[in-house]
C-alpha cells in the first residue's frame, strides 16, 4: 500500500512540474511578443526612426536624400542607423 | 509594412533574444549543477533550458528576417549567412551571424543527439560558451540603442546573470557524484555505438 502511495504522489508530482513548465513556456513566449513591442516602443520613444535631426550629431549609412533648412535642421526620409544620444534633436518633440 | 516599424523590430527581437539566449545559457549551467527542490525537479530546469532555446531561434528569426528585408540597411541575406560579408558595420554584424550559425549548430545536434554520440553533442554543447559572448558584443558593436539606458540595463543584468552562474559553476564543479563513472561508461557505449 505504501509503496503505492509513495508511486502515486512521484505521479502527482510530476504532472505538477509538467503543468509548471508548461505554463513557464507559454508565459516566456507571452513575455517574449510583449518584450518585442515593448522594447520596439522603447527603441522608437529613444531614437525615433523619421525624424529631423541636428546636422552634424547624426550620421546615416546611405546616401539618402536629405535636406538642410534654414533652421540649420537636416530633414531626412530614412531612420537614423547611429547617433550619439546626447544629440539628437526631434523637431516638434517636446525633448 | 512601414520602413520604420521593421527596424523598431529588429532592435526589440534583437534585445529579447539576447535576454531569451542569458536565460537559456544560465539554465544549461543550473541543470548542469543538478539544482532541484521538492517543488523544483530537476528536469524541470532541462525542459525549460530546452524549450527557450527553441523560442531563442524563434525571435532570432524574426530579428534578423526584419533586418534583412529593411530596405534601409540592404544587407542582403548573404550578410546573415557568410560572417564578415555585410557592408554594413561589417565586423560587429558578423560576430551576430557566427552568434547565429553556432547557435543554430547547438540547437540542431541537440535535436539528433541520439545519432551524433554524447561525447560529440557535449563537445559542440561547449560552442554556447563562445556563442553568448559573440552575441553580446555584435549588440553593443551593432544595436543603435546600445548605450540607452533601457537597453543598456538589459545587457548589463545579462552579464551579470551568465557570468554569476558561470562563476558559480566553476566555483562548485560538478554536483552529480556519479559524473566520473557516467562518462566512463558513456565513452564506452560512444564507442561501441557504429558510427
Ligand atoms: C545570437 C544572435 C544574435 C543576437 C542575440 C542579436 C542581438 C542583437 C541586439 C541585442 C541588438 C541591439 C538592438 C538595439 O540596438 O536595440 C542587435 C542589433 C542588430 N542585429 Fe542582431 N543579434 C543576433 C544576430 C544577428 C544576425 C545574424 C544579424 C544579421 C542579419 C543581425 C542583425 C542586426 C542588425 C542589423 C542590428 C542593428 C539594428 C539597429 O539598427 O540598431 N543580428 N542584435
Amino acid at each position: 500500500m505504501e509503496i503505492k502511495d509513495t508511486t502515486q504522489e512521484r505521479v502527482r508530482a510530476r504532472d505538477a512540474a509538467m503543468r509548471l513548465l508548461n505554463r513557464l513556456t507559454t508565459g516566456a513566449a507571452v513575455s517574449a511578443v510583449a518584450g518585442v513591442a515593448l522594447l520596439g516602443a522603447f527603441s522608437a520613444y529613444t531614437i525615433p526612426g523619421t525624424t529631423s535631426t541636428t546636422a552634424g550629431t547624426s550620421t546615416t549609412a546611405s546616401s539618402s536624400s536629405s535636406t538642410s533648412t534654414s533652421s540649420g535642421l537636416q530633414s531626412s526620409t530614412t531612420p537614423v542607423t547611429s547617433s550619439s544620444s546626447s544629440g539628437v534633436a526631434v523637431s516638434g518633440g517636446s525633448r | 509594412m512601414n520602413n520604420t516599424v521593421l527596424w523598431y523590430a529588429t532592435r526589440g527581437a534583437g534585445a529579447v533574444s539576447l535576454v531569451l539566449l542569458s536565460a537559456v545559457v544560465v539554465l544549461g549551467i543550473l541543470s548542469v549543477l543538478r539544482v532541484q527542490t521538492t517543488g523544483w525537479p530537476r528536469f524541470l530546469t532541462v525542459g525549460l533550458h530546452r524549450n527557450l532555446a527553441l523560442m531563442t531561434l524563434v525571435f532570432l528569426t524574426l530579428h534578423i528576417v526584419t533586418a534583412v528585408v529593411d530596405p534601409f540597411t540592404h544587407l542582403g541575406w548573404l550578410a546573415a549567412v557568410v560572417p564578415f560579408s555585410s557592408y554594413y558595420r561589417t565586423f560587429w554584424l558578423g560576430l551576430g551571424t557566427i552568434a547565429f550559425e553556432l547557435l543554430l549548430a547547438i540547437v540542431l545536434t541537440s535535436l539528433v543527439r541520439g545519432f551524433i554520440g554524447q561525447a560529440a553533442w557535449r563537445l559542440l554543447h561547449w560552442l554556447t560558451y563562445a556563442a553568448w559572448p559573440f552575441a553580446v558584443l555584435h549588440g553593443v558593436g551593432t544595436g543603435t540603442d546600445a548605450w540607452s539606458a533601457w537597453l543598456f540595463t538589459l545587457q548589463a543584468f545579462c552579464v551579470i546573470a551568465v557570468l554569476a552562474a558561470i562563476g558559480y559553476r566553476f566555483m562548485t564543479g560538478s554536483r552529480d557524484p556519479l559524473a566520473d563513472a557516467r562518462s566512463s561508461f558513456q565513452g564506452a557505449v560512444d564507442r561501441r555505438e557504429p558510427r
